[in-house]
């Protein structure tokens, strides 16, 4: 920022350089000045804001005289320091006597209705209404008439509760369903004494990201029915983690007691969630403290699974794994890890001598080394999460964003409400960004490449110099039978609308985000081509994102669980067979041993039938596991092994951003992270892989695996690291892709 | 069958379409016509404003449904029940409870057989208790849409209610009426079907 952006300003008489039009509230934290607030939230917008008017501070600026001299010159009435921008010169005083009464007012005002019912409110112990009562309230209330009711508990949704009584009207959780999640569920109705906040026509609050109005609500107004009466804030202990519920990589904090997690809540990471988490993280992460975890090794005997001690259990593995040699395979490991994996691959390359390995279930397999990498040099995201903020346009295909990247989706929003990113959407239904995409389109299902032909014929003719582009020529003959009416007519999407994203796209920078409606395509590959044709062709051959959706499917892919290539993508000699494959294999008896990694085919691989017989038949099949689930239920032996909460180590969320995890408890003496289980079994098989901690094997990896060489304990910090490719891909290029409507194409493998 | 262009359940005729066409000219977002869109939704709805009216506005101003009726709920001249047709809104101030509001509340309740608040079965009246109209020296008043009567007493509102009858007036869809067309100084109509 150039200087002359810059103000000079005084708080309680402390210097502070700011940029100009900080809020003084801002300015303040940086002079180390406490103002006291409840509805400032700096990721909300002042439009409705400034309602609290707890942060009042007397205020006085220079003013020039007629003679030329200046002098201060005070506000007549003190100002709200959330709402003031500053300038230069101004001088801030907190702590007048004024400004002291001034608190007491405000709060003996915001008391009278409270019903002060904190013994038993969740928020008793870290509530800011508490806190600034006792640094700034009055010592008592003149207040002696009957207290406003309103029934205590009022379900807003499955996740929030309502206490009416306890509400401030502060206005930070509208604020929040209108500047952030975008679902404008909650409003104020009525006014003055009668305003209260409700959803529309007191409807079921409908929200993917619900649970933050929880934590943002600065009193106990708004509480989560989960964890509702369950522990007191002092009694819980709190351990940083990362969500494992999508690959975005939320930082949470988990806090638990007794071995148990209570409840979820955000860690702010600027580059990641910012403060946020979604309700499936924030909620749906108890599966860690259920009844039905896995706490004993499991044998089948008899047909049936019966529990065993962990030494019969790793014996019979590693018997079994003796007898199979290299006729071994592994699925799994999107949900573990990065040490886990790392082990699990080196104890099968390594050990077992066995590149069998893959984390993917889906339909979408591109061989490591082809699809996106070999057209733009990487494998998932050009982008980073907070890079979607200066983009002039993002281009959503085939993604239902909000469901399958959350936190995305909560980036992209922002891009337009408070960047002026301009978002536009192609979908084979209509999605929740139809709220601010412009236009959000819809296309007949599968038409993708049609359509996309269409912005590329109308992008070509645009930019001449495109003509210089490797492969130009034969992409431009294959184009030749496409008009836009063509494509308009295959895709179903109106000549005026592709017309439109077309500007949009050529306005400026923009980003690509492609999703599960593109993976999952049965000729996905061909969609891949022809989004990054449209992406070298526009210039934007960085910004092509294919975000993983598993937890640590990044990682499990950087570690090397693929059957094509080692750590850190170098190619193996001799690739080993994929998911499919290796379910084939077992399903005709020809392979010995299958180890699941917290996967489950039956339920989540595309061809349930075939993952039955291949798991029901001859292959003795380990499952590592936190559930006995209908994978496991087939198994020879079930080893229980840590969730998120019960070990230490990384996760490389969609961005490639490496963040570390720390144990927060223990279930079980049986129960172990998945690295040590296949160390246990390769001493077991005396080829001992020695380690003793999840740090010990980053440190190896930091090594081992140039691209994580930064990633090490002591740098990934609180923010954690976004590995990078050594250098950008120089030689992009065009490529014909060939389009065939649906109904033609077969699944291709 | 005429439909206006309505889907899903919209009921503003084409002249009040055009009229909200109008009003959205005035300013420099659709947003800002909320209050007169709600007048026009008060009276399409048989002048008060059930969920689908709001629904309606919100469709209309491509605004968010809760927006809509924190708007609306912010004002008191938005109904949220149905009223009568004939609105009687009884000033009970000092002025009128000491010429006897009350004994013309009462007898108008056991008339109606309803009390301050409600409506009749058949939807023809309903009443309500209200602050001074500042028509005091004609106490007791009792204002139906934008009408005054004054000097009512226990002994004539009789008359008044048999005057009534045979109006065919709506108030409260009157009332709504009245301010649209002050808010379409362009005299929108209907366009052509
Ligand atoms: S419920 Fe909480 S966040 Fe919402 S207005 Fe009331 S005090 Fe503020
Ligand atoms: S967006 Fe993903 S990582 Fe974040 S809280 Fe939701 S499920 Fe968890
Ligand atoms: S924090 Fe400034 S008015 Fe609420
Ligand atoms: S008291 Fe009834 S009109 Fe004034």
């Amino acid at each position: 920022m150039a200087d002359n952006d810059l103000v000079n300003v005084k708080i309680d008489g402390i210097a502070v350089q700011v940029p100009k039009g900080t809020p003084a509230i801002e300015a303040a934290k940086k002079a180390g000045v406490d103002i006291p607030f409840f509805c400032y939230h700096p990721k909300l917008s002042m439009e409705a804001g400034a309602n609290c008017r707890m942060c009042l501070v007397e205020v006085a600026t220079p003013r020039k005289g007629p003679d030329g001299t200046i002098s201060m010159a005070k506000m007549p009435k003190p100002q709200t320091a959330c709402s003031l921008p500053v300038s230069e010169g101004m001088e801030i005083e907190t702590q007048t006597e004024q400004v002291i009464a001034d608190r007491k007012a405000i709060l003996e005002f915001l008391l009278i209705n409270h019903p002060l019912d904190c013994p038993i409110c969740d928020r008793g112990g870290e509530c800011p209404l508490q806190n600034n009562t006792i640094f700034y309230g009055p010592q008592n209330s003149r207040f002696i008439e009957e207290k406003r009711h309103f029934p205590k508990a009022y379900p807003l949704s499955k996740h929030v509760v309502f206490d009416r009584e306890r509400c401030i009207h502060c206005a930070r959780c509208t604020r929040f369903t209108d500047d952030i999640s975008g679902d404008h569920q909650l409003a104020f109705l009525k006014r003055g004494a009668d305003m209260y906040i409700d959803t529309f026509n007191q409807s079921k609050m409908v929200s993917k990201f619900s649970g933050n109005v929880i934590e943002i609500c600065p009193v106990g107004a708004l509480l989560s029915r989960d964890y509702r009466f369950k522990a007191r804030p002092w009694d819980i202990l709190s351990q940083k983690s990362i969500c494992t519920q999508c690959s975005n990589g939320c930082n949470i904090k988990l806090d638990y007691r007794v071995g148990r997690l209570q409840r979820v809540n955000a860690r702010l990471n600027e580059a990641v969630n910012e403060e946020w988490t979604c309700d499936k993280g924030k909620f749906g992460m108890d599966y860690v403290s259920t009844d039905q975890r896995l706490v004993t090794p499991l044998i089948r005997r008899d047909g049936a699974l019966q529990p065993a001690t962990w030494s019969e259990a790793m014996d019979l593995v590693v018997q079994r794994l003796k007898e199979a040699g290299k006729s071994v395979g592994a699925i799994g490991g999107a949900r573990c890890t990065n040490e886990d994996n790392y082990i699990l691959q080196k104890f099968f390359r390594n050990v077992l001598k066995s590149n069998n390995l893959d984390h993917r279930l889906g339909t979408y397999l591109p061989p490591a080394q082809s699809g996106l990498h070999a057209r733009l040099g990487y494998h998932t995201m050009g982008n980073a999460i907070a890079d979607f903020e200066r983009m002039k346009t993002i281009f959503v295909i085939g993604s239902d964003l909000v469901n399958e990247q959350p936190i995305l989706f909560l980036r992209v929003r922002k891009a337009w409400r408070f960047k002026g990113g301009r978002i536009i959407a192609a979908n084979p239904a209509a999605t929740q960004i139809s709220e601010f995409a412009d236009p959000e389109v819809t296309y007949r299902a599968g038409a993708e490449v049609a359509l996309l032909n269409g912005i590329i014929k109308i992008l070509a003719e645009r930019n001449p110099s495109a003509a210089d582009l490797p492969g130009y020529g034969d992409f431009i003959k294959s184009l030749a039978g496409w008009s836009i009416e063509k494509a308009a007519e295959e895709s179903g999407v109106s000549a005026e609308r592709i017309r439109r994203i077309a500007d949009a796209i050529f306005s400026g920078e923009t980003a690509f985000i492609a999703g599960k409606a593109v993976t999952e395509h049965p000729d996905a590959s061909a969609v891949i081509e022809a989004i990054c044709n449209l992406a070298v062709l526009s210039g934007n051959a960085a910004n092509v994102n294919i975000p993983v959706t598993q937890c640590n499917a990044q990682g499990a892919m950087d570690m090397g669980l693929l059957p094509d290539s080692a750590p850190g993508y170098t190619p193996v000699e001799e690739p080993g067979l994929n998911t499919r494959q290796m379910l084939e294999a077992a399903a005709d008896s020809n392979l010995k041993a299958l180890w699941l990694v917290g996967a489950d085919p039956v339920a989540h691989y595309t061809d349930a039938d075939l993952a039955k017989r291949a798991l029901g038949g001859d292959t003795f099949v380990i499952a590592s596991e936190l559930f006995l689930t209908p994978s496991a239920e087939l198994a020879d032996v079930v080893l229980p092994v840590a969730s998120v909460a019960e070990k230490d180590g990384t996760y490389t969320n969609c961005e490639r951003r490496v963040q570390r995890i720390f144990k927060a408890f223990e279930l079980s003496p049986d129960v172990h992270p998945d690295w040590f289980v296949f160390a246990d079994a390769s001493g077991r098989l005396e080829q001992p892989l020695p380690y003793f901690s999840a740090r010990d094997i980053l440190r190896e990896i930091n090594v081992t695996v140039p691209l994580y060489a930064d990633c090490s304990p002591q740098k990934l910090g609180n923010e954690g690291i976004r590995w990078q490719y050594p250098s950008a891909k120089s030689d992009l290029q065009l490529v014909p892709v060939e389009y065939r409507p649906l109904a033609k194409v077969t699944v291709a493998e | 069958m005429e439909t206006n262009g309505n889907e899903g359940g919209h009921r503003f005729s084409q002249k009040s379409i055009a009229q909200l066409d109008e009003i959205i000219t005035h300013y420099p977002e659709r947003r800002a016509a909320m209050l007169p869109a709600l007048w026009i939704a008060q009276r399409e709805y048989d002048g008060y404003l059930p969920p689908e009216a709001l629904q309606e506005v919100a469709d209309r101003l491509e605004r968010p449904l809760s927006e809509v009726q924190a708007v609306a709920s912010f004002y008191t001249m938005y109904n949220f029940r149905k009223r009568g047709r004939h609105h009687l809104e009884v000033c009970t101030c000092l002025s009128c409870a000491v010429r006897g509001a009350y004994e013309v509340m009462h007898k108008l309740e056991k008339e109606l057989g309803i009390s301050a608040g409600e409506v009749t079965v058949d939807g023809e009246f309903s009443i309500a208790e209200v602050e001074c109209l500042d028509f005091c020296g004609a106490a007791t008043v009792v204002q139906v849409g934008d009408q005054y009567f004054g000097n009512v007493t226990a002994e004539n509102v009789d008359m008044l209610l048999d005057q009534l009858r045979n109006s065919d007036s709506h108030t409260p869809v009157e009332l709504a009426d009245a301010l649209v067309k002050i808010m379409t100084p362009g005299g929108s109509e209907a366009a052509p079907a």
